[in-house]
């Protein structure tokens, strides 16, 4: 009996072992379709919607055809404005999330010894276990005016920003900085110790040293950190509806248009603007060749 | 060029209406012409079953859990044997959502929100002979646009209130009695004025430029030709200078003004009632207010009917209706309820000439709700859209 | 006589609880090629990166050409380092990896461009300016590794094991390259090496090292034909070691002795060299230029012994297996490892 069942699942791997394109074909199926099912459809679903219409009234979703969604969120200054303000705040907090990322990063990975360095790593992926509503309304009581960044700052004369873009600022810098702490740590692991020694052997000081060998050696790292922050900025409405005052950011056009106006197409349709600026983003950063490295 | 894009927008959602109230009339057997397509209520219950889901403002569906005190979930629960799952929402937006989502039995609406239900044949028509505490309910309060649709109830009346103004008693000092301090005031609290997050809030802008405005010729503040829309938008833009946040989730007020990162602005009276810091007031300003009637409402798809039934009735009995509109800060339903409250007079419960004065929300429909005929007036998609602008 | 290239006196260095140099004190004249020779984690890299300024060494100071650079980092000091790894930018073409030194130190581009093309030009790499690092072979990267070192007219270049990661063939010949680049440049070389043939053909000057000490220092025939230490004659090509009671019963001395293998020919029986012992061949290595054989002597040693024999047929190599020899040297090819007394015969 056992046997047998042992004949049979030999053969069955004699069977796979002589088809290599059967053996690929079924280890591939299933994240295939996954890939497939998961992002290109649900892309395409969504682009598709946008060129669907609503009825305002009931809310419901009628296949409809039509370009009016996407001149809306083209044209109406609102988008516009939020827009800028979207991808104004995303590129600051990718400056400064890449500003803290780097010198930390290359603490842990060429100052500190070993054990600090796992401690290190462990500090830098804790923030990433607690809950992001945990941590945004961490810094709306940490921002209020009574609470502990104003108490901090007080005794120099300073004061609580308060909530807004400021704000928000610092609360996505803080939410995003262990995602772009990690890729430049992984990029700076992989940056041998001896070119390091070279540059300052042939005679350049640290900053020079940095400059010219640690960051063009980092930035497909840099890279891939700031995609990170960038497009998750993009994408934020939660942070700022907490901590942003009254602004509104890409995501609360979206949620409003999703959550209020019921208006999935018109929706969909703001989708598409962070969409199309990270398109934008990873076809200027393939122009300068990064992503050839990564 | 924003105006003109508005417009055509307005049009086009005008079209997108009637097209569908075509579809609904000519799919709807023997409702009313307006009515959802789940035809005739009705006419006898059965058992109950074991469950019931309801979706309700907060402090609506009250178990103990937040407070031991307060509870008028379990009597009922003991009464029938339906077990109450209740989810909270924020804004009439959000259950809409929710309830396109389904699984809900019954849904607490406000005005803003119950026509919504009916046209999108998310809820269904009420037998209210089937309900033995609905004769109790103030008749001001029945057969209204916001619960009935050609003289067919689709739900039972709760409890009404009005949008207050809340403000910081230490910063607003002398204590304000007109909205100006959230609008041609706003400056002197620059980053302190709040708002609620929501379309609707245009209204209470409409209400203000009533008093202030006349010349506008504002009737009904949830019907507005596009001049007014305009007026009430400007009005609300030069507001966005001062706002220091708007709020959608009552939690996120109450912080706001136990921290002092808000000192005057749009408030629920639940809201006062749980801050503990007790430095805030309400007041009803002189110019009236915004405020709303809310509705007990089946769902079109309810899976616990009769427990639905059960609840309707019961929420509209004295004692369960005076425990939770008193929780929440509210008027009750009817005059019975108030035996079991000592501050209906607060409220003005019964005084059907306040309670003409609270502008309830309803949702502004292209159909202009105060009768003019001459022009179209903006739909909600409108209001959202200006909305959205407004906070920029 | 001027001061000497490199000057270390009490150079210690520790890594936590480990001492990877316990107090070493070297002079290295100007124009010498100086071989650090030693088994890994014997300190002489470490040496090497506190002559570089790498490290910082715990104790001790260093001096260049009379000067005490002890705490002066690695850009400030006037010497260039060859790594291991070659360690060529891999962001850079071949010619800006060559002019780096020129670039940080200001030099105008045209002319670093001049300057880093020659010096390819001196490593034969003339028309491969303008490659990436990755496109080269191990033996070109080592060229460019030494071209950028050289190409800023260092007085003292370092290589650390510059030609361990090459094949064999390639070895010798960037050994020959090596040693004529020394003279032609005329600085000094330090010169990192696990591999004693290297250190003893390439060097003027050999320091032995063992656990963080120099234990000998001297040329490579000092080195190898007098060894000072049984580390030494074991580690630096091959010895015998005759001690002990063997030593007594071989020797008549006690003592411990070193012999090495090319010295000891083996016979049927004595031809009357200074010394004979009588064992039976173990095994026999046919290495082509000769064979290694390996006698158990009767008065219990294993002795290796090294052949050069030319036109032997290798196919009877393991007929010898099992036969009786006599194995002979001279007293003077016995090196006394322990100051003991000389063996007079």
């Amino acid at each position: 009996m056992s046997a047998t069942t042992s004949t049979r699942r030999h053969s069955v791997s004699a069977f796979l072992f002589e088809h290599a394109r059967l053996r690929l074909a079924l280890l591939l199926t299933a994240p295939l379709f996954w890939l497939g099912l998961v992002y290109i459809v649900a892309l395409a679903a969504l682009l598709v919607t946008a060129f669907w219409t609503v009825d305002s009234f009931t809310g419901e979703v009628r296949i409809e055809w039509t370009l009016d969604n996407i001149v809306t969120v083209l044209t109406a200054s609102v988008y516009q404005s939020v827009t800028l303000r979207t991808v104004g705040i995303a590129l600051l907090v990718t400056v400064i999330d890449i500003l803290l990322a780097l010198p930390i990063a290359f603490f842990m990975a060429k100052v500190a010894g070993p054990r600090l360095q796992r401690a290190l790593v462990i500090a830098v992926l804790t923030p990433l276990w607690a809950s992001y509503l945990v941590k945004a309304y961490s810094w709306r009581t940490v921002l209020s005016p009574e609470g502990l960044f104003a108490w901090l700052v007080e005794p120099i004369g300073g004061s609580s920003p308060g909530y807004g873009i400021p704000a928000t600022v610092i609360t996505l810098s803080y939410l995003w900085l262990p995602y772009v702490i990690l890729p430049i740590y992984a990029g700076l692991e992989r940056v041998p110790d001896s070119l390091l020694d070279a540059s300052s052997d042939l005679g350049a000081k640290p900053w020079r040293t940095v400059r010219s060998v640690v960051l063009p050696l980092l930035y497909p790292a840099v890279i891939a950190g700031s995609i990170f922050s960038f497009s998750l900025t993009l994408g934020d409405y939660i942070a700022v509806s907490i901590v942003g005052g009254a602004n509104q950011m890409l995501g609360n056009l979206v949620y409003t248009n999703v959550g209020t106006a019921n208006n999935l197409p018109l929706a969909a349709a703001a989708a598409l603007i962070p969409i199309a600026i990270i398109m934008v983003y990873l076809a200027a950063v393939r122009r300068t060749g990064a992503l050839d490295n990564l | 060029m924003r105006r003109l894009n508005f417009r055509r927008s307005g049009a086009l959602v005008g079209l997108a209406i009637a097209s569908v109230a075509a579809l609904t009339a000519c799919g709807t057997a023997g409702g009313g012409s307006g009515g959802g397509a789940s035809g005739a209520p009705t006419d006898e219950l059965g058992d109950y079953e074991d469950a019931v889901s309801i979706l309700a403002w907060p402090g609506y569906v009250e178990d103990g859990s937040n407070d031991p005190d307060v509870d008028w979930v379990t009597p009922f629960e003991e009464e029938t044997g339906c077990q109450v799952t209740a989810k909270y929402y924020g804004t009439s937006d959000e259950a809409l959502s929710l309830m396109k989502s389904g699984g809900y039995d019954v849904v607490a609406a406000s005005g803003d929100l119950t026509l919504r239900l009916v046209a999108g044949d998310l809820v269904q028509p009420v037998n209210t002979d089937l309900i033995p505490n609905y004769e109790n309910v103030y008749d001001f309060l029945k057969d209204k646009s916001w619960n009935s649709v050609d003289g067919q109830p689709y739900g039972v009346p709760h409890g009404y209130g009005a949008n207050l103004l809340m403000y910081n008693t230490d910063v607003v000092q002398p204590a304000p009695t007109s909205w100006d301090v959230v609008f041609d005031r706003a400056a002197e609290f620059s980053g302190k004025v709040t708002a609620y997050d929501s379309p609707i809030y245009i209204a209470d802008a409409a209400v203000y430029l009533m008093a202030h405005k006349p010349e506008l010729g504002i009737e009904n503040p949830y019907a507005l030709d596009e001049t007014q829309l305009a007026a009430a938008v400007d009005l609300l833009k030069a507001q966005r200078q001062h706002i220091g946040e708007y709020w959608g989730d009552y939690l996120k007020e109450i912080q706001a003004f136990e921290s002092g990162t808000s000192v005057v602005g749009t408030t629920w009276q639940v809201i006062q009632n749980s801050i503990t810091t007790g430095n805030t007031e309400v007041v009803l300003p002189e110019e009236g207010a915004t405020g709303w009637s809310d509705t007990w409402m089946i769902a079109s798809d309810a899976e616990a009917p009769n427990c639905a039934y059960a609840w309707l009735n019961y929420i509209a009995s004295p004692e369960a209706n005076a425990a939770a509109t008193q929780y929440f800060g509210e008027a009750p339903s009817s005059q019975e309820a108030c035996e079991f409250r000592d501050d209906c007079e607060a409220y003005h419960a019964g005084d059907a000439e306040y309670a003409e004065q609270i502008w309830y929300w309803s949702t502004p429909i292209a159909e202009c709700l105060d009768g003019r005929t001459d022009v179209q007036c903006t739909d909600y998609s409108q209001w959202t859209a200006a909305w959205q602008e407004i906070k920029g | 006589m001027s001061a000497p290239a490199i000057s270390l006196r009490g150079l210690r260095k520790e890594f936590g609880s480990v001492t990877a140099v316990d107090g070493v004190d070297l002079d290295i004249a100007q124009g010498e090629f100086f071989s650090m020779l030693g088994p890994s984690g014997s300190g002489k890299t470490t040496v090497l990166r506190l002559i570089a300024g790498f490290e910082q060494p715990t104790a001790g100071t260093i001096e260049l050409f009379g000067e005490d650079v002890t705490s002066t980092a690695p850009f400030d000091r006037d010497v260039n380092t060859v790594f291991q790894d070659y360690a060529l930018f891999p962001h850079l073409s071949v010619l800006e990896n060559v002019a780096y030194g020129l670039r940080v130190r200001g030099m105008g581009k045209r002319e670093r461009a001049e300057r880093a093309r020659e010096a390819l030009e001196g490593v034969r790499l003339g028309g491969y300016g303008d490659r990436r690092p990755s496109a080269l072979s191990g033996g070109q990267r080592q060229r460019v590794a030494l071209a950028r070192a050289t190409v800023l007219r260092p007085k003292v270049l370092l290589l650390d094991e510059p030609l361990g990661a090459l094949d064999l063939k390639l070895r010798e010949q960037m050994q020959v390259e090596l040693k004529q680049l020394q003279r032609s440049l005329g600085i000094t070389f330090i010169f990192v090496t696990h591999d004693q043939e290297e250190a003893l053909t390439l060097s003027d000057r050999v320091a032995v090292f063992n656990d963080g000490r120099i234990e000998q220092l001297g040329t490579p025939a000092e080195i190898y034909e007098r060894p000072q230490s049984r580390f030494v004659a074991t580690f630096v090509g091959t010895s015998n070691v005759l001690e002990g009671a063997v030593a007594a019963q071989l020797l008549g001395v006690p003592g411990t002795f070193a012999l090495r293998p090319e010295r000891i020919t083996l016979a049927d029986a004595p031809t009357g060299r200074d010394r004979a012992a009588s064992g039976t061949i173990a095994e026999v290595v046919y290495l082509g230029t000769g064979r290694r054989i390996i006698v158990d002597l009767d008065a219990g040693l294993q002795l290796t012994v090294l052949e050069h024999t030319l036109g032997r047929d290798a196919a009877s190599d393991a007929a010898l297996r099992g036969t009786r020899v006599v194995a002979e040297w001279s007293d003077r090819d016995l090196v006394a490892l322990d100051a003991a007394v000389p063996v007079t015969p």
